[in-house]
């Protein structure tokens, strides 16, 4: 009875410190996932309550960073298949992207909110899993940090990031594509 | 970073104003009781279907008296009792939470699939071809049930026709799930595969 009244408070300050240290960064997953403001609120209740549960079994084997953000991108990715079978919208691939047009040209630093919104637009169509890479890519995870989340090898993720680099240099003007 | 002006697409994502949500641990066991509860009705819900399936099958083994209708309805009994103890064993398997997180988000998603592919592969398995032998033995007692009938003379050929419809009926909807479900089990396999040479290549 004590054991498990001890694990509860650790469950509870574990979730509390991490939801203090990562809260935004929940947040901006979430929006990435839903545009929909309301299913957006649900979404991100759906993954503090997910991380809140899963805190329980928290055993130290992975960062709690690492911990949060596979919760959260586990959460949303469901979220977006149960989505996705309701208004069956065509989801794509970096390939897709990379070939799209990159639309009306706009100064980044003049016009952030629709830059913002054409970001989210974009992060939207792709498919979970490169999704959970152009996230993790945009809250300044690096390539290990970002394959130790998704499970695929870092290098095939330093292929991705380049990728991304490039069709976000093209739809925001950033200076042109970037090296590896 | 919110009073800089952003300068890269990067800094435009982390100064997007912060709409914060506070849910209190208290909301966080409601919540999560909420949801054990939500569980336990739905598969109360799914032991009701079964009970009125036992019930109306019950209710016509006890009002027809020919031997092959009532092995029929008991046979579709046993067929129900199966299928529920059948959910009852798939329905106690539901992801950990803390899979969530031990899991990778290809491990996740891949194990998410195969659920799917699997439960669709085995609908017909489990939930549909238990009550085959129950509706055949059933249909067949009806059939000669109603033969036996005096205002049946004459009109056996009619009576023929509508028994092999309906039974043609019941087949094409079984054929028709089964087939469905193995189509779409196909498409999540392809979806597997793709995520198994990602892995290979890790």
């Amino acid at each position: 009875m004590k054991t498990e009244s001890a694990s509860a408070s650790r469950q509870d300050e574990l979730y509390q410190a991490a939801a203090e240290t990562f809260s935004a960064a929940l947040e901006r997953l979430a929006r990435g996932y839903e545009a929909d403001p309301d299913r957006r609120r649900d979404l991100l209740q759906d993954i503090h309550l997910a991380l809140w549960r899963s805190l329980a079994s928290f055993d130290g084997r992975c960062s709690v960073r690492t911990w949060v953000y596979r919760v959260a991108h586990n959460v949303a990715a469901s979220h977006v298949t149960r989505e996705h079978r309701r208004n069956s919208r065509t989801l794509v691939g970096l390939d897709v992207l990379e070939t799209m047009p990159s639309g009306e040209d706009r100064e980044l630093a003049v016009d952030q909110r629709h830059a913002l919104e054409k970001l989210l637009e974009l992060i939207q169509r792709l498919k979970s899993l490169d999704r959970q890479v152009i996230l993790s890519y945009l809250e300044g995870l690096d390539a290990a940090s970002i394959a130790e989340i998704t499970g695929i090898s870092p290098g095939n993720v330093a292929t991705k990031i380049y990728r991304i680099k490039n069709i976000l240099a093209r739809w925001f003007h950033e200076g042109g594509g970037h090296g590896k | 970073m919110a009073n800089e002006t952003p300068s890269t697409i990067t800094d435009v994502w982390k100064s997007q104003p912060e709409e914060r949500i506070d849910i209190s641990l208290e909301e966080m066991r409601r919540k999560a009781r909420r949801f054990e509860t939500k569980v336990f009705w739905r598969n109360v819900r799914e032991y009701v279907a079964c009970a009125l399936v036992v019930a109306c099958f019950g209710y016509y083994a006890s009002v027809f008296h020919p031997t092959l209708i009532r092995v029929g309805c008991g046979l579709v009994i046993a067929g129900a009792l199966f299928a529920a103890f059948r959910l009852h064993r798939t329905g106690a398997v539901r992801t950990v939470p803390a899979e969530l997180a031990l899991r990778t988000c290809v491990g996740f998603h891949r194990r998410e699939l195969e659920r799917q592919r699997d439960l669709l592969r085995n609908v017909w398995r489990w939930y549909l071809l238990p009550f085959v032998p129950g509706m055949l033995v059933f249909l067949l007692g009806l059939f000669q049930f109603t033969m036996q009938q005096p205002h049946a003379a004459g009109r056996t050929s009619t009576i023929v026709i509508v028994f092999a419809l309906t039974a043609a009926g019941c087949a094409l909807v079984f054929l028709g799930v089964g087939k469905s479900n193995q189509w779409a089990a196909h498409k999540l396999q392809r979806e597997i595969d793709t995520l198994n040479q990602l892995e290979k290549e890790s």
